[in-house]
């Protein structure tokens, strides 16, 4: 014909099938969070350690006398996991914090599920986008300096004699990021405030390390190590890594702790992600 | 009295966004209605005049004085904003008091003023009600009741007829000319221009962050030369009729439609004359209706945006 | 309408916010987490009574005899109290002065009053030392009373130690109030800088020799502490038991003085000129 219809027209192209529409939501998180100039500028700064662990393996392999002094183990890679804790909170708040917050306050829960979109779909897509920052401060990075260990080396003997080093790495700092990001998201859906859901995530991490540091010294052993998460991930991270573990709580008991608390999130996501509040 | 707001070449940015553009006014006492499309300058401008900002560039006052960094001034001034926040757990009479005693009243004299105006906004049967029970209408009333406790000079009103209901709308709308008559001036903005058009005929209109005309309603509409005015006649003899009225050179154009013919004249006052005298002595038949469909704010609006 | 009243004064409109924030921050559902949080050491030490009660063999040997009940005291004060939430409610409350007005959109009508802006600061930080003073205190009183008489030792013993420990909470939550409420006054997100410098500033200056741990509140807290502090076995707590540094009281006193009166100050002047925009 040759005047053509202007009007709106129906889409007719492929659709996504269901169960994959989680992506796009983290694709639009990760979007919006790499366009926050504050943000980069702390994801950079999580990166710093990675350099100085690229420095000491560089020179525990080019410098002999450096060789025993920096030397470099299965405990180098757990520590470096261990120490970019401090950012994995920094960027567990950053970015966590309003991911369910926001969208409770703005009421747009009621937009998302109105959708053809699942409630697990939702709740997947919001949990990616954090795991997708942390992965990049922790197992990335982690990988990069075993990558870099058998480049400076020029050989595979390390990576031979340790493995496992490359799946422990991997599936610790997704134990990792699952746990805090499932944590701080069910935190997220109990509030319409990011900055009350953050300080309620800095008591989880941070009381519950106090509580131990108390109990640890009454008591004068590390019995009760599984009361901080911090604690139970060290534990499950020494178990993971075949190294000595630093407390004498069992590594089953800090796995059942984060396996509960994993738990005990999905639950609470359940029940508050809904597109309708039900008032009793 | 002078101008109650004054804006002398008034600019507002927000880092590359200008809110505000080189505007300069004076709003006469009385109630004057502040009018724009969205993102017009509206907010911008309601909220430099209540102090919440400062300009950018150029001076504002209000009743005379500046109002940035001048809490004194909120003595003569009550502002109801827009945005729909309360402490949800007071109740209105705990809520409106509250806010009266920082003007610096005794108690006593922050609870009767809060309770006068809550009556006056016909609240009274529910002051003792949490506001996070009220209706959407009840809460704009008590943000209007916490505006007006302290008997302010000048009453600032952002879209106080948002969310209500037709019945609570027109009740706000007789309150607002009740104190515009008792000596208030009122500064009230809203999209809803035919309720505007029934508060006041004195407007102040914004679009892009400047101001596109303020005044009398009628008196913009008759300076807007290039837009000839329209007038809709309906009678008996609509061919008769448009024969007489192309005779003239004011008219500039007309139409038809079913038992009526419809005119845009260059001069209004002209045409309407010689209508009335065609009336009147009925040779081309009867006229039953004459109407201008565009002189009215809804026409005056669209010329000015759209232009 | 009788003759207006006289122009605003800082110290009277001040009085009247306070009035108002105060009910609004005690019955807040906020509330809730300042109550648990204030809960936790008296939950901990009700656990540790109970333990010990049945169990005294539990208890470690220091200096040939079983801790007392004084000295757990100490730990808890020093490692809950101090290390957590006295900073913490200052992190939380402290930015959220104004922050959670500009959230609620209530700042307009307390900005739109006869009455200064620095007033309005004012008094909410007065309604925040209250609030929390109100719950900290009380809650660090009952944590005396459960523990004191573990180990066989008196309730009245440690009285004037108790009340330094108050007096000291006291001025820790002003101080840290009054810094947190400069930084919510001024920063974008206040929230994460607070959470930086409470978690990753103070802790890691005080590790270094030399001038840099003063730019800390809690360089001159632990001036006003009367217990000593706990070793703990790590890397960081040796180091910084080898670079421990206390200035004296008076200096201590006197700097946290100060640090509350020019933050106050501060952040009065940034809430008198700060334009606070709403969102929409």
């Amino acid at each position: 014909m040759p005047i053509h219809d202007q009007g709106y027209r129906h889409y007719d192209g492929e659709r996504s099938a269901l169960g994959r529409r989680w992506i796009v939501i983290v694709r639009a998180g990760v979007r919006t969070m790499f366009g926050k100039k504050p943000f980069m500028g702390l994801l950079l700064l999580a990166w710093v350690p990675f350099l100085g662990r690229a420095g000491q393996i560089y020179f525990s392999t080019s410098v002999p006398q450096a060789a025993t002094l920096l030397r470099v183990s299965p405990t180098t890679f757990l520590d470096f996991l261990g120490q970019q804790n401090l950012w994995v909170f920094f960027i567990t708040v950053y970015v966590g914090s309003g991911l369910i917050a926001n969208d409770r306050r703005a009421n747009a829960l009621q937009i998302y599920l109105s959708k053809p979109l699942m409630r697990s779909e939702y709740i997947f897509g919001k949990l990616a986008v954090l795991m997708v920052f942390l992965l990049l401060v922790t197992g990335v990075p982690g990988l990069l300096l075993l990558l870099l260990q058998i480049l400076f080396t020029g050989n595979l003997t390390f990576f031979r004699d340790n493995s496992h080093l490359l799946p422990a790495i991997a599936l610790f700092s997704f134990v990792q990021a699952l746990t805090f990001s499932s944590t701080m998201l069910a935190l997220s859906s109990l509030s319409k405030s990011s900055r009350y859901v953050a300080i309620l995530y800095a008591a989880v991490i941070f009381l519950t390390q106090a509580i131990y540091a108390v109990l640890r010294q009454v008591t004068g052993g590390t019995d009760f190590a599984w009361v901080s998460l911090s604690a139970d991930m060290t534990q499950l991270g020494s178990a993971i890594f075949r190294v000595p573990p630093q407390y004498t709580t069992p590594w089953p008991l800090s796995l059942a702790v984060i396996a509960g608390l994993i738990v005990l999130s999905g639950v609470v996501l359940e029940r508050r992600v809904r597109g309708v509040e039900i008032v009793t | 009295m002078g101008a109650i707001i004054a804006a002398d070449h008034v600019s507002k940015w927000y880092g590359q966004v200008i809110g505000l553009n080189d505007v300069s006014l004076s709003v006469p006492s009385g109630i004057t209605g502040l009018l724009g499309p969205n993102g017009a300058g509206k907010s911008t401008f309601m909220k430099l005049v209540t102090g919440q900002l400062k300009p950018s560039k150029g001076t504002l006052s209000v009743l005379g004085e500046p109002i940035w960094g001048n809490p004194a001034l909120y003595f003569r001034i009550g502002f109801c904003p827009e945005q729909d926040a309360f402490y949800e757990r007071m109740t209105g009479l705990e809520w409106v008091t509250a806010l009266v005693r920082l003007n610096g009243v005794s108690d006593q004299e922050a609870a009767a003023m809060a309770r006068r105006a809550l009556d006056f906004v016909d609240l009274a049967d529910a002051a003792g009600k949490k506001i996070g029970a009220y209706s959407k209408g009840m809460r704009q009333r008590v943000k209007m009741a916490q505006a007006l406790a302290h008997d302010p000079e000048l009453l600032i009103l952002d879209e106080p007829l948002a969310g209500m209901d037709p019945i609570a709308r027109r009740k706000t709308m007789r309150l607002i000319k009740e104190w515009g008559r008792s000596g208030k001036s009122i500064l009230v903005s809203s999209h809803i221009l035919h309720e505007i058009e029934s508060m006041t005929s004195n407007i102040l209109l914004v679009n892009q962050g400047r101001i596109l005309a303020e005044g009398n309603i009628h008196q913009i509409r008759d300076l807007i030369d290039e837009h000839p005015h329209t007038v809709h006649v309906r009678a008996d003899d609509t061919r008769a009729l448009a024969r007489a009225f192309l005779s003239e050179d004011d008219v500039l154009s007309l139409k038809f439609e079913e038992g009526a013919v419809i005119v845009q004249t260059a001069r209004p006052d002209a045409f309407y004359a010689r209508l009335t005298a065609l009336a009147a002595s009925g040779e081309l038949g009867a006229i039953h209706e004459v109407t201008s469909p565009d002189d009215n704010l809804q026409a005056v609006f669209e010329y000015l945006v759209k232009s | 309408m009788s003759t207006r009243p006289a122009p605003p004064a800082l110290v009277r409109s001040a009085w009247r916010i306070f009035d108002l924030s105060l009910g609004e921050m005690l019955w807040s559902r906020r509330s809730v987490f300042l109550a648990l949080v204030a809960g936790g050491p008296v939950a901990l030490a009700l656990g540790i009574r109970a333990v010990t009660m049945w169990t005294p063999a539990r208890l470690p040997m220091v200096n040939g005899a079983r801790m007392s009940g004084s000295a757990i005291f100490g730990l808890i004060v020093w490692l809950l109290y101090i290390r957590f939430i006295v900073p913490v409610l200052g992190v939380f409350y402290g930015t959220a002065l104004i922050a959670d007005e500009v959230e609620d959109k209530t700042i307009t009508y307390l900005f739109t009053r006869p009455i200064p802006r620095g007033a309005v600061l004012v008094g909410k930080y007065l309604a925040f030392l209250v609030c929390t003073a109100l719950l900290v205190l009380p809650s660090a009183v009952i944590v005396y009373f459960v523990l004191s008489p573990i180990g066989g030792g008196g309730i009245g013993e440690q009285v004037p130690a108790l009340l330094a420990d108050l007096g000291m909470l006291a001025v820790g939550l002003t101080a840290y109030g009054a810094l947190f409420a400069f930084v919510g006054a001024r920063v974008k997100r206040p929230l994460v800088v607070g959470l930086v410098f409470t978690f990753g500033w103070e802790p890691g200056i005080l590790i270094f020799p030399g001038y840099l741990k003063r730019a800390s509140v809690a360089f001159y807290l632990q001036a006003l502490v009367p217990h000593a502090m706990p070793s703990e076995e790590s890397v960081v707590s040796g180091i910084l038991q080898l670079f421990n540094e206390i200035p004296p009281l008076a200096t201590s006193l006197a700097s946290l003085a100060g640090i509350t009166v020019v933050a106050l100050w501060l952040a009065s002047r940034a809430t008198r000129t700060r334009e606070f925009v709403l969102d929409q």
